[in-house]
């Protein structure tokens, strides 16, 4: 239980899984506050929509600071525990185990809290007196409270589109935060993004991001989703694998926009007239 | 312009495409055959006979016309009855709006910008201007279509005319202002819901599917019905019951023989009628014959399953946040007494009570006769709806109740109960259900009143939800629509500060979206045209009315 949602990455050159910097193409200053807010201990809450290299983002600030990176998938029954930690038996004695946020309070780690507003207010209240000035993590169940190492970071995720979102991220949270903005980059760099990443050409990753750019004007008519650089490169993935871009897009990008027979109609009508039938 | 079914001959479903390149809800619609393409800013007719590619490119320039206001009203106006300046302003205009959005269109599409043409103007008035002086000026090729000035102008005199309402800040407003709503005009945006008349999902299915019927004006709602003839005819769907005073239908109780009392808000004079209406509970006149009782039809189960469930603490679980000492302690002394010690010996917080009580109100007046979508009244839509409602939160282990309701006069709001919170869910539920017969008006306020009032008696549970299901048509006798309409928006704020979310649900009736928002106010409300659509609206609903509901119940400290 305590493992749930919980992947660590270690970063810190000891055990380095990655040798190499995660692929992240900045599109405004969004590293410079990142960093800026690191040195200085501040909490940052990244909002943006799903698939917008938030993740991403993030992965690449913990290669740059040499940070492990701890991350959380928050959901509405995670517990204070869940994060904290818990007693468990062993034979006949009880053993405390460390929850994610506690191993990231001790060791120094960037904790990341994606989708945090999905978890329940009282556990997230948990953070606040390591969100403010005290970086401090009290553990009632062990009756301490500890500060926390240097280089702890905490950072929180949202999806200001869902709409439970706003009313659910209190007040009292959000104001112990710095925010930084993602949106979805520029058709360049998205097109950029999607070939490094899916291993395609450029211009067939230009006709996929010219689709995904079309599809997100349709959010003003109602398609909740929209599709993501994630799901483009999904697409460019299978592209890559031999698919035709149609075939490609209909598995990767309508296939997970949407469940509603009409709408899925539509984005093939669409697919069909950005896409060639086969590929390049 | 006719709303009829667009999509059924395949073009419909182009108009997510056209609506994409002209970034706003655009449908396509079969045109004449053999006749160019052109659109009346809403829709976009093509000859469905045309290839597909053809329809393609003629549907985007269309659109690209529209992204790129080549057809604002200022142009449209001059080239009024002057077809042959339409065509030159068509051969400049189209390559340059073409152009104008090239990085969004279709590499197909891209390829009939002619470059040259496009750099002739930087402007509609530039290509109006260079379509008037002398200079040559190519044909437009034909999967430019054509431009209609007349059709465009008259689409846009009515959007003009109901653009007047400005949207209302989406911040959370307090209780007050909440039960302020019919201070202003009475277009307060929901914004509590995803799926309302102003959400994302609503205007998804307004606009994409576009079979919303339009409401005609002109007329009472329901004046059509027969039983509006005369105020003596027999109340159908239910006659007038007398008390029995049976002590156990607890419910009962709650409405004496004489029915009870509600005050009703005056939207001229600003201020509560005290007693106004007053309710009566009329036992609904069981039909022969009901279908059974069908599981879950519309898959509504899953879309309910999450909602309003409450957190147990559970013992002796082999996972949780805490140990269980007693547990800890059998289980040690079972172990050393030499047997298998039991491993679950923790507490673990479960998220599977069951906390909610609904209360389905569904409108049965004479309006809810009308023909809807899909050949089925508004009426035999709406009662699908609510059995399926019924059903699913039953089988839930929802506390569930079913009321039906219709008026004649604030002396006579009838409601009926279909199925009270503490009846079974049988077959004569069903065959009540089934044997209620639309008529007479629809004074929703005080139905709301009434059943808030209900839900809040014996509900039973913490987390309480009202569900109208209505064609948001609220009219009677001395309540016309826009009294009808502040009053029930009043109404449901009342219950809202009382702790009660509401949802109200307008299922193929053509009530247009102003009229829904001026009669639902900021509570979570959706339209949709057909009842098959409920599991893609039911969730998010039901979820930002109970969040909705939240604070206030917290606030005042009532179960």
């Amino acid at each position: 239980m305590s493992g749930d949602g919980v992947r660590t990455a270690r970063l810190d050159g000891v055990s380095a899984a990655r040798a190499s910097r995660p692929y992240y193409v900045p599109i405004a200053n969004e590293e410079r506050v990142f960093k800026a807010a690191f040195r200085q201990g501040l909490s940052v809450l990244l909002k943006g929509p799903t698939g917008c290299g938030k993740t991403r983002f993030l992965e690449a600030m913990a290669f740059d600071l040499d940070r492990a990176l701890i991350t959380v998938a928050c959901h509405d029954d995670l517990t204070t525990a869940d994060l904290v930690g818990r007693f468990l038996l062993r034979g006949g004695d009880t053993e405390w185990v460390d929850g994610p946020l506690t191993r990231a309070v001790r060791e120094g780690a960037i904790c990341y809290l994606d989708e945090v507003v999905e978890a329940r207010q009282d556990t997230t209240v948990v953070l606040h007196p390591l969100a403010d000035h005290r970086r401090q993590l009290p553990i009632d169940r062990l009756g301490v409270t500890l500060d926390a190492a240097p280089g702890f970071c905490l950072v929180v995720s949202y999806n200001p589109g869902y709409q439970s979102v706003l009313k659910d991220l209190k007040d009292s949270t959000r104001q112990r935060m710095v925010a930084i903005e993602f949106g979805f980059p520029p058709a360049e760099i998205e097109a950029q993004i999607v070939a490094h990443e899916a291993g395609i050409g450029h211009d067939a990753a230009a006709e996929l991001v010219r689709l995904g750019q079309a599809i997100r004007r349709l959010e003003t008519t109602g398609l909740r989703e929209v599709a993501s650089t994630r799901v483009l490169i999904a697409a460019g993935r299978l592209v890559a694998e031999g698919l035709s871009p149609r075939e490609a897009a209909r598995a990767a990008v309508a296939g997970p926009l949407t469940d509603d027979a009409t709408v899925t109609s539509g984005l093939v009508e669409m697919i069909n007239a950005y896409l060639a039938d086969e590929r390049s | 312009m006719s709303t009829a079914e667009v999509h059924d001959d395949g073009l419909g479903r182009l108009g997510l495409l056209a609506s994409a390149i002209s970034g706003r809800a655009l449908r396509v619609a079969p045109g004449e055959p053999g006749e160019p393409a052109w659109t009346d800013g809403r829709v976009v007719f093509v000859d469905a006979d045309s290839g597909p590619r053809e329809r393609v490119a003629a549907l985007a320039v269309q659109a690209s016309l529209l992204a790129a206001g080549s057809l604002h009203a200022d142009v449209v106006r001059r080239l009024q009855r002057r077809p042959a300046l339409a065509r030159r302003y068509l051969g400049v205009e189209g390559h340059r709006a073409l152009a104008a959005i090239a990085d969004l269109l279709p590499r197909s599409v891209r390829s009939l910008i002619d470059a040259a043409v496009a750099a002739r103007a930087d402007s509609p008035a530039a290509s109006l201007a260079a379509a008037l002086s002398r200079e040559a000026i190519a044909d437009p090729p034909h999967s430019f279509g054509a431009i209609r000035a007349r059709p465009l102008l008259a689409i846009d005199r009515a959007e003009g005319s109901a653009a007047t309402h400005q949207p209302a800040p989406r911040e959370q407003r307090g209780v007050l202002a909440e039960l302020a709503e019919d201070d202003d005009d009475g277009t307060a945006v929901d914004f509590s819901s995803p799926v309302g008349g102003g959400g994302a999902l609503g205007r998804l299915l307004g606009h994409v599917l576009g079979v919303v019927r339009q409401l005609n004006g002109g007329g009472p709602p329901g004046a059509d019905a027969p039983t509006h003839r005369t105020r003596a005819a027999p109340p159908a769907g239910g006659h007038p019951v007398l008390s029995h005073g049976m002590a156990e239908r607890v419910e009962e109780s709650a409405v004496g023989v004489q029915g009870t009392t509600y005050p009703e808000w005056d939207v001229h004079q600003r201020r509560y009628r005290r007693d106004w209406c007053t309710v009566q509970e009329v036992a609904p006149r069981p039909a022969h014959s009901a279908p059974p009782l069908a599981a879950d039809r519309y898959g509504l189960r899953r879309a309910l399953l999450r909602l309003g469930t409450g957190f147990d603490r559970c013992q002796r679980r082999v996972q949780g946040d805490d140990i269980d000492i007693d547990a800890v302690v059998e289980a040690r002394v079972m172990a050393i007494a030499g047997s298998a010690p039991d491993e679950a010996v923790y507490v673990e917080n479960l998220r599977r009570r069951r906390d909610l009580a609904v209360l389905l109100l569904l409108d049965t007046s004479g309006s809810a006769a009308e023909p809807g979508a899909a050949g089925h009244t508004v009426h035999e839509q709406q009662r699908a709806a609510a059995a399926a409602l019924t059903v699913a939160l039953h089988e839930l282990g929802d506390r569930v109740a079913l009321y039906a309701y219709h008026s004649r006069g604030r002396s006579a709001v009838h409601v009926a109960p279909v199925k009270r919170f503490d009846d079974d869910l049988d077959a004569l539920v069903m065959r009540r259900l089934h044997g209620l017969v639309p008529g007479a008006y629809s004074r929703l306020g005080a139905a709301i009143r009434h059943g808030a009032a209900v839900l809040e008696s014996w509900g039973g549970t913490s987390r309480r939800l009202l569900v109208v299901l209505s064609d948001g048509l609220a009219y009677d006798h001395g309540y016309e629509l826009a009294c009808g309409a502040a009053d029930a928006r009043r109404a449901l704020a009342e219950a809202r500060r009382r702790g009660t979310g509401c949802v109200c649900l307008t299922i193929g009736a053509g009530t247009d979206a102003d009229t829904l928002r001026r009669v639902f106010g900021s509570a979570a409300h959706a339209a949709i045209p057909r009842t098959e659509q409920l599991r893609q609206v039911i969730g998010p609903l039901f979820r930002s009315a109970l969040r909705s509901a939240e604070v206030p119940r917290r606030r005042g400290g009532q179960r």
